[in-house]
């Protein structure tokens, strides 16, 4: 997934991806940043360890937590990036 | 905040948005509650950088302020309870208008939660407001209208739609329509613009088709497509589509978290989305001063939606004792030809696009129905073998309907599921509906103590 070009995008600013600096952009969901940086499921399910990620895309569904500078359990899709944010996928551990 | 609130309007979408301009424009003092960042709702997304919201008048609004419980005990005035970093934790009022919008209807198949699955309305928020390209193959699956949105902004992402699969069959049922359709031109102007980028981009819309199955590891890399009867259940054979997208858009379901929470009785109407709060012509629920109104009250669309707000705000400003009731009645005459006219254009949509009941079928004994506890539609049918005959006593047996979501995401599914497994006996409306408690959304313990 990637940025539709030539589209007037907020200030750009960086966030952490599991430690990993990438760019993101004033205005965008933590969701929408992730996908943009190649990374397209968020977490493992508790019981079965099955990958997951955004599906209702509107708060709903609580399918796309990840981390957010430390506090757990964040949704992702309406969550908005901030300049430094560190953002953890918990692809390993349950959330 | 001490003050006493004449109305609290909780969700800032089309619907809460007129209520809270409608009561304060007649007098009330009035405070407007969202949960998102900003106002306007799906419907009026903003693109990045840009607004496109109808104005609000001059009163407080919340924003990023989650209501997890609303109480009253022996006291006249109701306290909703808020969450979120800067937000008061209660705030009262004497009225309550709930315009809490909906969701798009779960749709439970094998594969629906691997990564690349996502509804509707979540492809059209990272198309239209975070400008994303999803995918690079996608198949788009549901019913409605939406679908030919959703696969027009892909096409123009530079996205390949393999195939839109539209679950319900149009004609004839279209045909005798087609007159309140007409009554819509604009919309109609919009469906013909989205035709046209699908029949140019050799899209096909296949009307009478369902995704069966999407399959990958970490990521959805195939589905399979297949012909579904009347009643939606597959009827042909498999076509497999190498796609990395898959958008599911079964029609919506109104979010009645909140009403359910205070107690207002529901009705079942199918369609109008599935359960819905009991209204009087003053969009009242059976709880005085309660009024709800919009797509949380039955999927009307956002015309419907300001219309029943606008009567709402009127209403309620009758019993806050700040509008007479003649006035209130002329107010009310003017907006009732329009409201008549959208719930015409409602009845048509909800004829032809909602989801069939058959849809369950495409759920096997592995699939997950309950995505936050992992429930399985083989566990909610040992359950129904074990007696169960309700959602709420399958909610004890299997958990289902337990976790985060507050069984949003499956009590659709669920419910089917007993249907299905006791077809003679039971209808959705016997199954009933889950009960919810507060917290309705998850919430720090802290905030719970205080």
């Amino acid at each position: 997934m990637k940025r539709i070009e030539n589209v007037q995008r907020g200030a750009s600013l960086k966030i952490f991806v599991d430690g990993k600096a990438v760019e993101a952009f004033v205005g965008e969901t933590v969701a929408a940043a992730l996908f943009a940086a190649g990374v397209s499921f968020f977490r493992l399910s508790h019981k079965h360890k099955q990958p997951r990620s955004l599906y209702c895309g509107m708060g709903v569904c609580y399918e796309c937590l990840v981390t957010v500078n430390g506090v757990h359990a964040q949704r992702a899709c309406v969550t908005l990036v901030e300049d430094g944010m560190k953002v953890e996928t918990c692809k390993e551990v349950e959330v | 905040m001490n003050e006493v609130f004449d109305v609290a309007i909780i969700g800032a979408g089309p619907a809460g948005m007129q209520a809270a301009n409608t009561a304060a424009e007649n007098g009330c003092s009035v405070i407007l509650i969202e949960g998102y960042a900003q106002a306007g709702g799906q419907y009026f997304m903003r693109p990045l950088g840009g607004q496109n919201v109808p104005p609000l008048g001059d009163f407080p609004i919340l924003l990023n302020a989650l209501v997890w419980g609303i109480f009253r005990d022996d006291d006249p005035d109701w306290r909703v309870a808020l969450f979120g970093l800067n937000q008061p934790k209660e705030i009262r009022a004497r009225n309550l208008i709930l315009a809490n919008g909906a969701f798009d209807s779960p749709i439970a198949f094998s594969g629906w939660s691997l990564p690349g699955v996502m509804t509707c309305g979540a492809a059209l928020t990272l198309l239209k407001a975070q400008r994303l390209a999803l995918g690079t193959r996608a198949l788009v699956t549901g019913t409605g209208p939406l679908l030919l949105s959703v696969a027009t902004h892909l096409i123009e992402a530079g996205v390949e739609v393999k195939a839109i699969c539209e679950a319900n069959r149009l004609l004839p049922r279209g045909i005798s329509h087609a007159f309140t359709a007409l009554g819509q031109q604009q919309r109609m102007k919009e469906g013909a613009g989205y035709l046209k980028t699908i029949l140019q981009a050799g899209t096909p819309y296949k009307t009478g088709w369902s995704i069966l199955e999407a399959r990958g590891t970490e990521q959805v890399e195939e589905a399979s497509i297949s012909k579904v009867d009347s009643n939606g259940r597959p009827s042909g054979s498999p076509q497999k589509l190498m796609v990395d997208l898959v958008v599911s858009g079964y029609g919506l379901t109104p979010n009645t978290g909140l009403a359910r929470m205070i107690g207002c009785d529901l009705e079942y109407r199918s369609d109008r989305g599935g359960w819905v709060p009991v209204r009087s012509g003053e969009m009242e629920s059976s709880i005085a001063g309660v009024y709800v109104v919009g797509d949380g009250a039955g999927i009307g669309g956002a015309e419907n939606s300001q219309l029943e707000g606008q009567v709402a705000g009127v209403a309620a400003s009758v019993r806050a004792g700040k509008l007479s009731a003649e006035s209130a009645a002329t107010q009310i005459r003017q907006i009732n030809p329009k409201l008549k006219k959208q719930q015409k254009f409602g009845a048509m949509l909800g004829d032809l696009f909602s989801p069939q009941a058959g849809l369950i079928s495409l759920a096997k004994d592995d699939t997950l129905l309950c995505r936050c506890e992992e429930v399985t539609l083989g566990e909610v049918k040992q359950a129904v073998l074990n007696g169960a005959k309700t959602l709420g006593e399958v909610k004890r047996l299997t958990r289902c309907g337990m976790g985060n979501c507050q069984g949003r995401m499956c009590e659709r599914s669920v419910s089917a599921a007993i249907v299905e497994a006791l077809a003679s006996e039971l209808t959705d409306e016997n199954v009933g509906y889950y009960k919810v408690r507060p917290p309705l959304h998850p919430i720090p313990q802290s905030v719970l103590a205080e």
